[in-house]
C-alpha cells in the first residue's frame, strides 16, 4: 500500500521552502457546545500552494477548514479561539468583514451544490452581489474565463442558459469551482471535493487543481490518501483533534515521523 | 482485516443448513392487511365524499334555473304617470304601483275577468312580487316605454317555481300545498301558450338579499367575500413570510423563540369564534371601526390565516437544502442576499400553496363573521370594504335557517358557488405551484 502511494506521489516540483505563508494559525480551538473539536492547531499555509489536510473521520479537518472562511460562524453553537491570519491580518478580527473575508477566502463543499438555476447565473452571481462586472460585456468576461479555468468551457459553452443542476456531478462540481474561481478569490478551500464523484470525474477534477495552483492558494481536505499524494505539496495529518504532522507530501507518504501518521497512510486505522 | 473476510465467507459456504423459518410468509400477510386497510380507509372517504357531493349537487343544481312567464306589459300612464310627470319628478315613478301592471297583463293573458277576485289573486299569486323592482327599471332606463305594451320575462312566485320544480307533491288535498288547483290550471293554460320557461338563473350571482327566494342571490356575499380575500391576501402574506423568515433565518435560536414557535402552532388551533370576540373587542368596540364590514371580517380572518401562513412558510423554508445557503454564503453573500436570493424563491411554491390553503380556509369560515355582524340582510352592494356586507357560508347560514322550499335548493345552489370557488383557488394552487417549480 505505501508503494501504491509513493508511485502516484506528485512529480511536480517539490515544496519550496521560502515560499510566502498566506494563512497561518497560531492555536486554533473550537468547541461545538460543550464538545471541544479542535485542541489547538498552529498550522502555516504556504501561498501558490494546495496544502492537504487528511486523517480520520472526526478528527477535526473540516472543521478546521471552516474556521478559516469562517463558515463555522453560520453553526450557533460553535466556538472559536484563537489567531487565523489572512496576509497577517486576523480574520476573526472585528474590523474583517465576514462577507469580505469569503470573497477573498472561496469555498467548494463536499457535495456539488450548484444554484437551481442556468450555468450562466451560477457564476455570475458572485461577481453580481460584489459589483465586480460594470456591464454586460464585463460579467460575460469574467463567465466565460472562469468557465474556462474550470475547465468546463468546451463542454457548456452552447448552454449557458440551462440549468446548473442538469450537470453530471463532476461537471457540476467543476461550476462550483468555476462560481468560487469568478468573484477571485485568493485562498480555495475545498472540503473533500470529489467524494460525490466517480473516478473519472475525480481525475478531471484533481488535474484542474493542480491547475489552479498555478494561481490560488488551495486547502483541500480529502479522505483519498492518493489523492492528496497526487495533487498536494504540504499535507497536515489530523488526529482527534491534534495537527499530528505536517510536511512536504513526499516526506509525510515516504517517511513520516510520527507513529500516527504511519499507521493511518498504511491503512492500520481511519 | 483480510483474515476475517476470508472466515466469514467460508463460514457462509459450509452452513448451508435446511432455510431458516425467518417469518415471510406473516410479514407478507402483514403488509396485505396493512394494504387492505389502506384501501377500505380511502373508499370509506371518497363514499362519504361521493354522498356529500350527490346530496349537493341533487338538491342544488335547480337553483340555478328560475321559471319565469312572459308576460304583455301595458306601460299604462294612469299608473305610472306620464313621461313629462317623470322628469318632473321622480317620486311618482319610484313608487308607481308596478305590481298592478304585472297582474293586469297576466290576467289579460290568462282571459279571466277583471271582476273575478278569487281568479285575480290565483294569478297574481304566480307572480314574484320583486317583479316592482323588473319593470321600476325597465321604465327608469328608458321613459319612452310608457303608454306602449311589451313582452316582459318575469320571476315567477317560488311556489310556482317549486311546483314546476317538483318539490311539492301534488297529489295531497288542495289545502295542505301552497299551490291551488286553479293555479295549477293557469300553469298549464301559460305552458300551452308557452309563456312559462325555465331560464338561467343570472341573479342567483347578481342579486343581494332578499326575503322573496325567486329574487335572492350571493350577489352581494361574493362582494363581500371577495374584499375579505383582498385584505387577507394584502395582510396575512406579507406579514406571515416576513414573520417565517425572521424566525427561520435570523432568530437566534432560544427559550423566547422557542415560546414564540409554541404559541404560533397553538394560534392555529384556537377555535375560530375566538378570534371573532377578539375583533368584535378590539377592531369594532376599541378602534371603532364599523360592523358588518367586510374590512373589521377581513382583519379577523387574517388572524386566523396567519398562523396556517406561518407554518406553511416555515415548513417551505426548513425544506429548502442546507447546501445551497452553504454555497450562497461561501461566495461572501451576506444573510439577507442568501435568503431573498436563493432561500425565498425556492421556498416560493410551499409558501403560495400554503397561503392558498389558508385563503381558501377563510373564504369557508363562519363563526368569527356572526360575531362581527356580518350575518346581515344586506341587499345592496358594499362600495368599499367599510360598507356592510355579508359573506358566502354566512349566506348560506342564512338562508339555511329560511323554511319555504325554494331556500333550500338556494342553499345548496349557494354551496355549490362556494365550492366552485374553492375549487378554483386550489388548482391555481396547483398550476403556481407547478409554474414556478417547472423553472428547474
Amino acid at each position: 500500500m505505501m508503494e501504491n502511494i509513493q508511485a502516484t506521489l506528485h512529480k511536480g516540483p517539490a515544496v519550496e521552502a521560502s515560499r510566502p505563508i498566506k494563512m497561518t494559525s497560531k492555536d486554533v480551538i473550537v468547541h461545538y457546545g460543550a464538545k471541544q473539536a479542535l485542541n489547538g492547531i498552529t498550522l502555516d499555509i504556504p501561498e501558490r500552494q494546495v496544502t492537504a489536510l487528511i486523517g480520520p473521520s472526526g478528527c477535526g479537518k473540516s472543521t478546521y477548514l471552516r474556521c478559516l472562511n469562517r463558515m463555522n460562524d453560520t453553526i450557533d453553537s460553535a466556538k472559536v479561539a484563537g489567531k487565523i491570519l489572512l496576509d497577517g491580518e486576523d480574520v476573526y478580527d472585528p474590523d474583517i468583514d465576514v462577507v469580505e473575508l469569503r470573497a477573498r477566502v472561496g469555498m467548494v463543499f463536499q457535495k456539488p451544490n450548484p444554484f437551481p438555476k442556468s450555468i450562466y447565473e451560477n457564476v455570475s452571481y458572485g461577481p453580481k452581489i460584489h459589483g465586480l462586472a460594470h456591464s454586460k460585456q464585463e460579467m460575460d468576461e469574467i463567465v466565460h474565463t472562469s468557465l474556462r479555468k474550470a475547465g468546463l468551457w468546451r463542454e457548456v459553452h452552447d448552454r449557458l442558459d440551462e440549468p446548473g443542476t442538469g450537470l453530471s456531478g463532476g461537471q457540476q462540481q467543476r461550476l462550483c469551482i468555476a462560481r468560487a474561481i469568478a468573484v477571485s478569490p485568493e485562498v480555495i478551500l475545498m472540503d473533500e471535493p470529489c467524494s460525490a464523484l466517480d473516478p473519472i470525474a475525480t481525475a478531471t477534477v484533481e488535474e484542474l487543481i493542480d491547475e489552479l495552483r498555478e494561481n490560488y492558494t488551495i486547502v483541500i481536505v480529502t479522505h483519498s490518501m492518493q489523492q492528496a499524494a497526487r495533487v498536494s505539496q504540504l499535507t497536515a495529518m489530523f488526529h482527534l483533534g491534534d495537527l499530528a504532522e505536517v510536511g512536504p507530501t513526499e516526506k509525510m507518504f515516504s517517511n513520516p515521523d510520527d507513529k500516527r501518521t504511519q499507521d493511518y497512510i498504511t491503512g492500520r486505522f481511519g | 482485516m483480510s483474515d476475517a473476510t476470508a472466515n466469514g465467507i467460508a463460514d457462509t459456504a459450509a452452513g448451508r443448513k435446511p432455510r431458516r423459518d425467518i417469518g415471510i410468509k406473516k410479514r407478507y400477510a402483514a403488509e396485505r392487511r396493512f394494504k387492505a386497510y389502506g384501501i377500505i380507509a380511502i373508499a370509506i372517504g371518497l363514499g362519504f365524499l361521493v354522498m356529500l357531493m350527490w346530496s349537493i349537487f341533487s338538491k342544488g343544481y335547480t337553483a340555478f334555473w328560475q321559471t319565469e312567464i312572459q308576460v304583455p306589459i301595458t306601460f299604462s300612464e294612469q299608473v305610472i304617470g306620464t313621461a313629462e310627470q317623470a322628469n318632473d319628478s321622480q317620486t311618482k315613478l319610484l313608487m308607481a304601483n308596478y305590481p298592478q301592471l304585472a297582474r293586469d297583463g297576466l290576467i289579460q293573458l290568462l282571459g279571466i275577468s277583471a271582476d273575478d277576485k278569487k281568479a285575480v289573486s290565483a294569478a297574481n299569486g304566480l307572480i314574484s312580487s320583486g317583479t316592482r323592482v323588473t319593470l321600476r327599471d325597465i321604465v327608469m332606463n328608458d321613459l319612452s316605454v310608457i303608454g306602449t305594451t311589451e313582452n316582459v320575462w318575469l320571476y315567477a312566485s317560488s311556489e310556482l317555481d317549486s311546483a314546476l320544480k317538483g318539490q311539492y307533491d301534488l297529489n295531497v288535498p288542495e289545502n295542505r300545498r301552497p299551490i291551488s288547483d286553479l293555479q295549477l290550471e293557469y300553469i298549464d293554460k301559460l305552458e300551452q301558450q308557452g309563456a312559462i320557461e325555465q331560464r338561467f338563473n343570472w341573479g342567483l350571482f347578481t342579486s343581494g338579499a332578499s326575503s322573496r327566494a325567486e329574487t335572492a342571490g350571493v350577489g352581494v356575499a361574493i362582494i363581500g367575500s371577495l374584499y375579505m380575500m383582498l385584505i387577507v391576501l394584502v395582510l396575512a402574506l406579507p406579514i406571515g413570510v416576513a414573520a417565517s423568515i425572521y424566525l427561520e433565518e435570523f432568530a437566534p435560536k432560544n427559550k423566547f423563540t422557542d415560546l414564540i414557535e409554541v404559541n404560533i402552532n397553538n394560534l392555529a388551533a384556537v377555535p375560530s369564534i375566538v378570534f371573532g370576540l377578539l375583533g368584535l373587542a378590539v377592531f369594532i368596540n376599541w378602534f371603532g371601526l364599523p360592523r358588518s364590514a367586510a374590512l373589521v371580517g377581513g382583519l379577523v380572518l387574517t388572524l386566523m390565516t396567519l398562523p396556517t401562513i406561518i407554518i406553511a412558510t416555515r415548513a417551505a423554508l426548513r425544506a429548502v437544502p442546507p447546501s445551497i445557503r452553504a454555497a450562497a454564503l461561501g461566495l461572501g453573500a451576506s444573510k439577507n442576499q442568501t435568503v431573498f436570493h436563493h432561500v425565498l424563491p425556492l421556498a416560493m411554491p410551499g409558501i403560495l400553496t400554503g397561503t392558498i390553503i389558508g385563503l381558501a380556509q377563510a373564504l369557508g369560515e363562519t363563526a368569527p363573521l356572526l360575531l362581527i355582524g356580518m350575518v346581515a340582510f344586506v341587499a345592496d352592494y358594499p362600495s368599499t370594504p367599510l360598507d356592510p356586507s355579508t359573506a358566502l357560508p354566512v349566506q348560506i347560514y342564512m338562508w339555511a335557517n329560511e323554511a319555504e322550499r325554494a331556500f333550500v335548493e338556494r342553499t345548496s345552489g349557494a354551496i355549490i358557488i362556494l365550492l366552485g370557488f374553492l375549487a378554483i383557488m386550489n388548482v391555481s394552487a396547483i398550476l403556481l405551484r407547478r409554474r414556478f417549480e417547472r423553472r428547474w
